[in-house]
């Protein structure tokens, strides 16, 4: 391994624990242009001294452990829990005992409102693919893509909030601040792309996920490694891209005015290297201004890939664009792009004949396009494409007067595409009643360890040492590879 | 591979042996086992072959003696033959040392040498090894020597420089031994300024250059200094220097929980103004080690001078510490707690990381296990580990007699009221449940009422499936809104209502979170093997460095005092005004903050991985002078801002290393970036906005709806989520000292311009000059809001004439008027982009702000830009 010393401790670790905007942080790899002081006072053959100075992290790529699967990953976080057995996990048992009692125990979020009614929805079946998926009437266009998805019908995180399962699913634990799943992998591998962020997180127009910035927190892992928000509305990167009113033209004046500015306080100081780099700093952060302008500008694609993606239509229109941004951002090396939904998007408590519908309407298409594009393009093989949420809902009716489905951590289901993948696979399964997983459970920190493993990188290698001891994703959790979801077998994987 | 130890084992990571042996290493000097061998054998062997009372393999690396005579393998060397001794072929054959570590060549080099000229020694050996036996080349260090007397180097007087103080005789002397150019006198527009933000981190007003250049009489620059030593805004700079090596916060970090600590201010008001009035060093350093030990306990009240004794000791309490987080094992926070005060208390007094010698002796410096050991039992029956005492408990109340009367009565209220509320919400959880079984079929209504009335526990079969078939019968105090929401929530309201009101009546908290001993309750400190404290091996009694002998004996606890007293004794120890550490650190770190780099370069570790000083007489000097005057900071750096040395200009000659490219030697003064909190304090005074109050709570900060960290309180957004908006109240725009510090959530305009760090405390800020720097400079919302208000600024004041607009903001942003090609030049400038404003933008039609403003906004838009462009230019970002 070439990079151990990333992620060994060193005296005097003054960097951890922050959780802020990768732009405002200094160590941006390419952009770094720190003269060091004392490196230079070192003459040559003398051994080098420990280093004396804060750590500087960086975004520079990184060689994984063992041969990688996947380059990147896109990640469609989709808030408040699909109703699985609506969508994914057909339940005859559940079909022909539409409207008797439910005699096992249940575990209620809103007890006011429960029953132990059980409810079938109104939705048919289809089998779609070579493969045979079945999938509900109303997500068509992941049928489309049922020869390239494996569908995991066993996910369980075990806590039955949304609060904490967002978290077991973002960074493992159910309480708040660890480092999230983008960060791990960008601490391991940074990025391919030096000017851009290395995790890119798209929200969405109706506000932000339920824990708001937690969700892509850097935790105690330097904070270069916090998601970076493309924001719905201008200026779409904070400190990236200027306040609209400033915008283009009146930048350029200012660029020009303080370069001029500057020239002339050099010009009696020709030997403060500082001072030169400084300004050439401001060329470096205009490259990166261009690069994330560029990344964003879909205008430049045709009209059929606009179609692809539903931003022909209303209804898709939004989300099919973040769905083609993060293409987009793949597509320059980016590594890891999570997109969100709007706040319980998906929570359907109450009035779920019309709710889910209108959800799957505004993300079936859109989702299965990227994956769609992703295979045309020839990145479907090196991106892995996540689709899922923290929950999925109950067998039973919540709300008689406007039926919905309350909460269910204990099997939901969740489909993986591309990198490293199985295709046309149904993993899993629950009970007879959609409640619990029962064969071949996937807890959260499973998932985890897989997608660790399909980048090349060994959870337990990855690691970052904190006060109080050793951290890591999985941070002492039984996390197993889910080799069943893999398209090589682990034996081939060269340790 | 990965090899992840105890923390603080990897927190000594191998380091090459410092090149001061490797001098000697000509192949023609003889080799001694004293001075080359050694500290080779002691880095990287000791460990396990000496310093532990278990030996692997019997073998003693200690004394050649040992050596010659071996292990269970026979001897480890065989004088006169380096290919048949033991110890060059386990080295050659990287069997050892073990575990993949490797000794780099040259060291082998010198071992092999070493044995083949004859093994020698440079004087006879002990027999034994004794612990803590320090060699004489480790007690020859130059940092464990008394400081020294010596005399002023004699420098004649010459047209080229002048000889204002000591000071410059000393570095004069070298500059002129080593041939160097020495830069004239700086012109007094640049020494003001230079002044201005050195002692306050804010530049000079430009009345008060104006002053100052005008100002005939002789002693002007003496005064200058005079009067800025006595500005209120030098103890908010200083203060923030001494902030960041005591390793302040405003928060616990540690774990991800990161809890705020609500009264760490008392503390960093505390130095503040201390600084301001001068408190002299000695007493400083044994206010914040002792200053619990000077207030006699119990404490009930306080008067304000124990208060602030009590305050000072917040010193001991700024180290991370996760005790009483989520998820965090009590034992290992509790003596990381320890661990990481002994690291703050070390390098702020010591200049020294004793850190590595928590596990083993350190590697290179003679600091001991048992040193270490000493240490910690000096803090450890604050910090009693065994009987942990959790923050609150900590928090000394300073109400007087009347407020504590008034606080009770009020809480006797509050709980009576209470008691009240509970009884009343069951009566409406009853009736909700009561609603609720009507529901049900009739024949079941008399079994929910019972299983209801049954605990949980206790419910027969039927009763639980009863309970489990209508879910909504469990009805509780906490569940009883989804059933009824309008009811609770006025419920709720009435009652919240009426607490408020009673606690407006309770007098407001003030607490100071102290240091302090549990009388009659000292701990036994304990070596720990190898740093484990589940594996305590001997009793350690108080103490400092055994290298420093006599210096740091300290005798026993007085039976006759109820505390430990070793806190008091040590800190009286260290102030004699004869400890070679506690001045020399000093006097160091505060050259550092006058002229950017300290003499020996490493403040926080002046031992042999540090750098060795550049000017070491005049370090000694420095450090007796400081002694003599009383322990004033501010005389001690009076004599430093009224040398040559000091007012020299930064002008650079040439390119030339030979030049002294980095100025080590000081022949001129070097160009300074802004600190990040004078950038952020400078920008807010030149846009007119700064609020000068002084001291109290922090103003707080919150992520926004990016992460990205602001000044505001979190407020819940449309969606109830937490979320920080900005505000343009007086709190945004305080001094940058007084921002709250979370250590999770540096601020966003303060951290891309390297802040102090926080893990636990920093000694040397480090220097970069990034891409983000110049981005956040560009785009970030406060930084455009501040220039929002510096061009609102210039407008009051200098009207819309542009050429009056361009003076004005020029004299506001760097202190001086513009030169004329200046002044014209950007006039220019600004009347074209008054002009390119005011027209629709041809290049991007659709863009949001392609349209044409009205004249006088785009008039202000362009002088916004134009302060924009001054407040990010290198003339203000840099001080010559």
């Amino acid at each position: 391994m070439n990079n151990e010393n990333q992620f060994e401790s060193q005296r005097c670790v003054s960097e951890r624990s922050s959780r802020r905007h990768f732009l405002a942080q200094q160590g941006i790899a390419g952009a770094t242009l720190c003269i060091a002081g004392l490196a230079a006072q070192q003459a040559a053959g003398e051994p080098p001294k420990p280093a004396l100075e804060p750590i500087q992290y960086d975004l520079k790529p990184k060689q994984p452990h063992l041969v990688p699967q996947t380059k990147a990953m896109i990640s469609m976080f989709m808030q408040g829990g699909p109703s699985h057995i609506d969508l994914f996990d057909r339940k005859i048992e559940v079909e022909k005992r539409n409207g008797e009692k439910y005699t096992g125990d249940l575990k209620y979020d809103n007890a006011a409102e429960s029953s132990a009614k059980i409810w079938s929805g109104p939705w048919k079946w289809e089998r779609y693919g070579q493969c045979g998926m079945e999938l509900s009437e109303l997500v068509p266009h992941l049928g489309s893509i049922a020869d390239d998805i494996t569908l995991i019908r066993s996910m369980n995180t075990g806590v039955n909030n949304h609060g904490q399962s967002i978290y077991a699913l973002h960074h493992g634990r159910v309480t708040e601040g660890r480092p999230v799943l983008g960060s791990w992998i960008t601490y391991g591998l940074g990025t391919e792309s030096q000017q851009l962020p290395a995790f890119v997180v798209l929200t969405d127009p109706g506000g932000l996920p339920v824990l708001g910035t937690d969700c892509w927190s850097n935790g105690w892992l330097p904070s270069l490694y916090q998601g970076t928000v493309i924001r719905p509305q201008e200026p779409r990167i904070l400190n990236l891209n200027p306040p609209p009113h400033l915008a283009g033209r009146p930048q350029r004046a200012y660029l020009d005015l303080l370069k001029e500015l500057n020239a002339e306080h050099l010009a009696s100081r020709a030997y403060e290297n500082d001072l030169q780099a400084r300004m050439s700093s401001y060329e470096l952060a205009e490259a990166m201004q261009t690069a994330a302008r560029d990344a964003l500008d879909i205008s430049k694609e045709t009209q059929e890939t606009h179609k692809l993606y539903g931003l022909d239509q209303d209804a898709t229109r939004e989300y099919g664009t973040r769905c083609l941004i993060a293409r987009r951002l793949v597509e320059r090396g980016v590594r890891f792009v999570q997109i969100y939904t709007s706040t319980q998007q998906w929570d359907h408590h109450g009035n779920i004949k019309d709710a889910l519908p209108g959800a799957c309407k505004k993300t079936d298409q859109p989702s299965a396009a990227l994956v769609k594009d992703l295979k045309q393009r020839g990145l479907l093989d090196s991106t892995l494409v996540h689709w899922g949420g923290e929950m999925g809902r109950l067998p039973v009716v919540q709300n008689e007067k406007s039926i919905g489905r309350d909460h269910n951590t204990y099997g939901f289901s969740t489909w993986l595409a591309g990198g490293g993948i199985r295709q046309g696979t149904v993993y899993g399964q629950t009970d007879d009643f959609g409640y619990q997983a029962v064969t071949d459970i996937v807890h959260h920190y499973d998932y985890h360890a897989t997608v660790m493993h399909l980048f090349g990188l060994e959870p337990s290698k990855l690691a970052f040492v904190r006060p109080g001891g050793i951290g890591t994703l999985l941070d002492g959790q039984p996390g197993k590879i889910v080799e069943g979801i893999l398209k090589q077998p682990l034996a081939k994987s060269p340790a | 591979m990965l090899a992840f130890c105890l923390l603080s084992l990897l927190a000594c990571a191998t380091a090459p042996l410092p090149n001061a042996n490797s001098q000697e290493a000509t192949s023609e000097a003889p080799i001694h086992f004293e001075t080359q061998v050694r500290p080779i054998l002691k880095a990287h062997c000791f460990h396990c072959h000496g310093e532990q009372e278990h030996r692997e393999g019997g073998l003693d690396l200690r004394l050649v003696h040992l050596l010659e005579k071996g292990g269970d393998s026979g001897a480890a060397i065989v004088p006169g033959n380096a290919d048949a001794s033991l110890l060059i072929q386990r080295v050659q054959d990287g069997q050892m040392p073990p575990g993949g570590k490797t000794i780099p060549d040259t060291q082998k080099q010198i071992l092999r040498r070493w044995i083949q000229s004859g093994a020698l020694t440079k004087r006879p050996e002990p027999q034994t090894p004794t612990l803590e036996d320090w060699s004489e080349e480790e007690r020859n260090f130059w940092l464990f020597q008394p400081v020294a007397s010596g005399p002023v180097p004699k420098v004649a007087q010459d047209n080229a420089y002048a000889m204002n103080s000591p000071i410059d005789a000393f570095v004069t002397a070298k500059l002129l031994e080593k041939q160097l150019p020495i830069a004239p006198v700086a012109d007094r527009v640049t020494r003001i300024r230079r002044l201005s933000v050195d002692l306050l981190g804010l530049p000079p007003t430009q009345e008060e250059i104006q002053a100052f250049v005008e100002d005939s009489r002789p002693d002007a620059y003496e005064r200058t200094v005079d009067r800025l030593l006595a500005d209120p805004r030098y103890g908010e700079h200083w203060g923030r220097h001494w902030l960041d090596v005591a390793g302040y916060a405003d928060s616990d970090g540690y774990s991800e929980q990161d809890t705020e600590r609500p009264w760490a201010w008392q503390y960093r008001d505390y130095v503040l103004s201390s600084i301001n009035a001068d408190v002299p060093y000695d007493q400083f350093v044994i206010e914040q080690l002792a200053g619990d030990e000077l207030v006699p306990q119990p404490w009930e009240i306080l008067a304000p001078d124990q208060q602030r004794l009590l305050a000072a000791t917040g010193f001991l309490r700024n180290a991370p510490d996760g005790t009483g987080h989520q998820g965090v094992e009590a034992n290992i926070a509790r003596n990381d707690v320890i661990a990481e005060t002994i690291k703050i208390l070390s390098s702020s007094f010591l200049g020294l990381t004793v850190g590595c010698a928590q596990c083993h002796d350190h590697r290179y410096d003679p600091i001991s296990q048992r040193d270490y050991y000493r240490i910690r039992a000096l803090i450890e029956p604050g910090l009693d580990w065994k009987n942990w005492r959790d923050k609150n408990s900590r928090l000394v109340n300073l109400w007087d007699a009347e407020q504590r009367q008034k606080a009770s009565e009020v809480d006797k209220e509050l709980s009576e009221l209470e008691a009240k509320r509970l009884i009343e919400l069951d009566r409406i959880v009853d009736e909700i449940f009561d609603q609720e079984v009507m529901k049900l079929p009739e024949d079941l209504r008399q079994a929910a009422r019972t299983s209801r009335s049954t605990a949980a526990d206790k419910r027969t079969e039927d009763q639980q499936k009863l309970m489990r078939d209508y879910p909504s019968l469990n009805v509780d105090r906490g569940s009883a809104i989804l059933y009824d929401g309008a009811r609770i929530n006025e419920f709720n309201k009435q009652y919240e209502t009426q607490q408020a009101e009673i606690k407006t009546k309770r007098p407001a908290e003030v607490f100071v979170a102290s240091f302090s001993e549990v009388p009659n309750q000292i701990p036994t400190t304990f070596l720990f093997s190898r740093g484990d404290f589940q594996q305590p091996k001997v009793p350690v009694s108080p103490g400092g460095l055994s290298i420093l002998a006599e210096h740091d004996k300290l005798i026993p606890d007085d039976p006759n005092v109820a505390t430990s007293g070793r806190r008091l004794q040590f800190a009286k120890m260290l102030t004699q005004g004869v400890h070679p550490l506690l001045t020399r650190s000093y006097v160091n770190r505060m050259w550092m903050h006058h002229f950017g780099r300290a003499i020996a370069s490493n403040p926080g570790d002046l031992g042999l991985l540090g750098e060795r000083p550049t000017h070491p007489e005049l370090l000694d000097w420095m450090a007796n002078e400081f002694v003599q005057t009383g322990w004033s900071r501010k005389r001690i750096s009076r004599e430093v801002l009224l040398s040559d040395t000091y007012r020299r200009s930064s002008g650079r000659i040439a390119q030339d290393p030979d030049n002294d490219s980095q100025n080590i030697w000081l022949g001129r003064m070097n160009v300074r970036r802004l600190q990040t909190e004078s950038l952020r304090d400078t920008m807010l005074a030149t846009a007119g906005i700064l609020t000068l109050r002084m001291y109290g709570p922090p103003s707080t900060v919150n992520p926004d709806e990016v992460g990205q960290t602001i000044i505001g309180k979190a407020t819940r957004d449309g969606n109830g989520i937490l979320v920080a908006k900005h505000e343009e109240v007086a709190d945004s725009y305080r001094r940058s000292v007084y921002v709250q510090i979370r250590r999770s959530m540096p601020l966003g305009v303060i951290e891309p311009f390297d802040p102090a760090g926080t893990a636990p405390n920093c000694d040397r800020r480090s220097q970069s000059t990034v891409a983000t720097q110049s981005l956040m400079l560009m785009n970030n919302s406060s930084v455009i809001r501040i220039c929002e208000h510096f061009s609102n600024r210039v407008l009051r004041e200098a009207g819309e004439d542009p050429m009056a607009q361009v003076q004005r903001a020029w004299q506001l942003a760097f202190g001086v008027d513009p030169s004329e090609t200046q002044r014209t030049r950007t006039t220019q400038w600004l009347v074209e982009q008054r002009a390119v404003l005011a027209q629709p933008n041809p290049e991007q039609p659709t863009a949001p702000n392609a349209g044409a403003l009205e004249p006088a906004k785009a008039n202000q838009q362009a002088l916004a830009l134009l302060c924009q462009a001054l407040l990010s230019s290198n003339n203000f970002l840099y001080v010559d």
